[in-house]
């Protein structure tokens, strides 16, 4: 028998739909492959079917794994789901199949399903999750708010993975009472928050950056923050190679202090 | 010596950050507070990077002095009172708008304030107290806040900042208490640990307080750290990192900072660096403080009175496992966590790792590769299902020359032999040099 492929959205809903219709196709574990999001080569003798999101499945398979294997290995398996990855909706897949098999054996210790690094999958998962955790850290300390008119604090972000979910708590924590919004230009999604309310996401839409106009504050702040950063090193230690490792060029096209 | 009053902003920020760079600790980590809902601000546990400076060295906090005028007199200091340099002072509602501003914006994760000793240690301190309080109680500021407390201020004061404050520090200047009548004549080490032992106390203290009543005010949760400079005055890297462990036990500090000694002030007493600031030394001596912190060791371990100082070539846990090789190696497959730590190559980590995948099935060197173990320093010391990865020779001058080797090279010399060649082979003649050069 040929191979189906599944072919879902890039997005964590996306994903676990196809893990709901791949198991309920049937087909058996072994002939199924699940693939996220387009740029994947087109293989000869496999057929493909494209998967509908639907919210509804995505939320049982989600349930399923939340409440099978335990909190612990659902936030690794969501992590991976928001990472940069070709084979991720497959690996993703592997480790519920994995892991669900492992809850039904009554010694199983699923808990611990992500400390088995020896299997490919939860390899793959782990080093996606990892990767995606590590990068949301780092705009936790990356992103720059520009105040624009009207106290609306704006920031703009190019990621590789979808981390806006992973930092919209802190944020909101942060600034209880603040507007601000940040826009991932690579996944055009944006995270807003007004003040005394739950942060909110929105995928697919562009803010009208034409009506923004920074405040009067912003240009002496900015100022103030570079004159800041270029006096804080000392020149006896210039060291731009660590420099670059530790703050790679890629996020400085975003912060104020490059600019 | 003039206070202009008419200095702007900008002028006064550029002035007292020049004369806080100095300064190391720039962490906003060991405290974990969750904003409110009012004000601004919370606390990360691992503390947050906001950006890094043309030296390197993270910005997490916006690292200023209150003032640059000093009484004081350190020949090491740019900010002595001998020294002609442009003098300036904030208020303290300069400083809280400064740090809301930047906070808001997400540049910083708090606030790192110290001050030159203005007028006297009681009067710089209180004004300390004051911008602190003013910040926390009129801005609501909940983020990171590091504070340095004044040598020879008023107990009251102090205890009063620490309970605005996340962390407090004291600094050590030098190592020894010889060198600090030397190069610091107006500081003693009675006014340095006084208040250390004071804030280690009343944290004690709090502690309990915080048993029993959870919503207790917090006196610096994020512990005291302190710093040294490296390379200024003669001492040897045994005696500092003595000096560092009986900080942490007798002290219980969070951190000590090592400074390398960059020569700002034209002095006598001074030494000369024409090599530039002892970088590599502050390196080594980094690597020793998280062997003592993390890995289990003792400074006794890691240096001794005969051999005072770090090797040049290797960091000390490959030293320390070179000198110690009736240890090794070691069978990853079965060895305590602890001896895994030691292991040159295995951090803590995937130590950690170790121990839990071991449990599905016994390990091999691609599963170490995966843990993220640093094979190319570890195939020395460890095995894997009893055997090694190549066949090794478990011998010090082999494994020396071959991590040598490495180092400027990046591929394992595996075999035991050389070619002999007509031609001397430079980089086997070079391990040979150092090898001598480290027995001599």
């Amino acid at each position: 028998m040929n191979q189906v492929i599944f072919q879902c959205e890039d997005s964590t809903e996306g994903i676990f739909t196809g893990v709901y219709d791949a198991w309920a196709s049937r087909l058996g574990h072994g002939n199924v492959k699940l693939e996220a999001g387009t740029g994947h080569e087109m293989e000869l003798f496999s057929e493909y079917r494209s998967v509908e999101t639907d919210r509804e499945k995505a939320e049982k398979v989600a349930g399923t794994v939340r409440k099978s294997m335990g909190s612990g290995c659902w936030e690794s398996i969501y992590q991976a789901t928001l990472a940069e990855g070709e084979e991720k909706a497959e690996a993703v897949y592997r480790s519920i199949v994995l892991g669900i098999s492992m809850a039904r054996r009554k010694n199983g210790s699923v808990h611990r399903l992500m400390e088995n690094i020896q299997e490919p999958c939860i390899f793959q998962i782990m080093t996606l999750s990892r990767a995606v955790a590590r990068e949301a850290h780092r705009y936790l300390g990356f992103i720059r708010f520009q105040e624009m008119k009207g106290k609306l604090l704006y920031s703009e972000i190019a990621p590789s993975g979808q981390i806006l979910p992973l930092i919209g708590d802190h944020f909101t924590n942060r600034y209880p009472g603040e507007r601000f919004l940040i826009y991932d230009i690579r996944h055009k999604m944006s995270l807003l928050h007004q003040p005394g309310e739950p942060w909110y996401l929105f995928t697919g839409e562009e803010p009208n950056t034409a009506v923004l106009e920074k405040s009067e504050n912003e240009k002496d702040c900015e100022k103030l923050w570079k004159n800041f950063v270029e006096t804080i090193a000392i020149p006896e230690r210039t060291n731009p190679d660590l420099q670059k490792q530790l703050l790679p060029l890629k996020f400085r096209k975003y912060m104020t202090e490059w600019s | 010596m003039k206070i202009t009053e008419q200095m702007t902003i900008g002028e006064k920020l550029r002035i007292l950050t020049d004369a806080a760079k100095y300064d190391v600790a720039c962490t906003s980590s060991g405290n974990k507070r969750s904003g409110d809902g009012s004000g601004m601000g919370n606390c990360v546990e691992s503390g947050i990077c906001h950006s890094f400076a043309a030296d390197g060295r993270c910005i997490s906090l916006l690292k200023i002095l209150f003032t640059n005028e000093c009484v004081f007199d350190c020949h090491y200091c740019i900010n002595r009172c001998s020294n002609d340099v442009p003098r300036a002072a904030f208020t303290p509602d300069e400083v809280c708008r400064l740090t809301m501003e930047f906070y808001r914006r997400n540049y910083i994760e708090g606030l790192f304030l110290s001050s030159g000793v203005f007028k006297s240690p009681a009067f710089t301190m209180e004004l300390l107290y004051q911008t602190l309080y003013r910040l926390r109680t009129v801005y609501h500021f909940q983020g990171y806040i590091h504070v340095k407390a004044i040598p020879g201020a008023p107990e009251e004061l102090i205890e009063k900042t620490g309970f605005l404050a996340d962390r407090m520090s004291i600094n050590l200047e030098l190592p020894t208490a010889d060198a600090l009548r030397r190069l610091a004549p107006h500081k003693s080490r009675r006014t340095i640990l006084t208040p250390m032992r004071q804030i280690q106390t009343r944290r004690n203290h709090n502690q309990e307080e915080l048993a029993l009543y959870k919503s207790a005010p917090q006196f610096v949760p994020a512990g005291q750290s302190t710093q040294m400079i490296i390379g200024a005055s003669g001492e040897s890297d045994y005696e500092i990192v003595s000096v560092a462990e009986s900080l942490y036990r007798r002290f219980e500090l969070k951190r000590v900072f090592y400074s390398a000694f960059v020569r700002v002030n034209e002095d006598s007493l001074l030494p000369a660096l024409p090599g530039g600031p002892p970088l590599l030394r502050e390196h080594r001596l980094y690597q020793a403080d998280w062997l003592l912190r993390y890995y289990g060791f003792e400074a006794k371990e890691l240096l001794s009175e005969k051999h005072p100082n770090f090797n040049v070539f290797l960091d000390p846990k490959c030293d320390w496992a070179l000198s110690h090789m009736e240890n090794f190696p070691v069978e990853i497959n079965q060895a305590p966590y602890e001896t895994l730590l030691r292991v040159p190559g295995i951090g803590v980590k995937s130590a950690q790792r170790i121990v839990k995948a071991r449990r599905f099935s016994s390990l091999g060197f691609e599963d170490l590769k995966k843990i993220g173990v640093v094979l190319k320093r570890a195939v020395y010391f460890i095995t894997c299902r009893g055997k090694t990865q190549y066949p090794l020779k478990m011998d010090e001058d082999f494994i020396l020359r071959n991590l040598l080797h490495q180092q400027d090279q990046g591929l394992a010399q595996v075999g035991t032999y050389r070619q002999l060649s007509l031609f001397d082979d430079s980089s086997f003649s070079d391990s040979r040099e150092v090898i001598a050069m480290l027995r001599s």
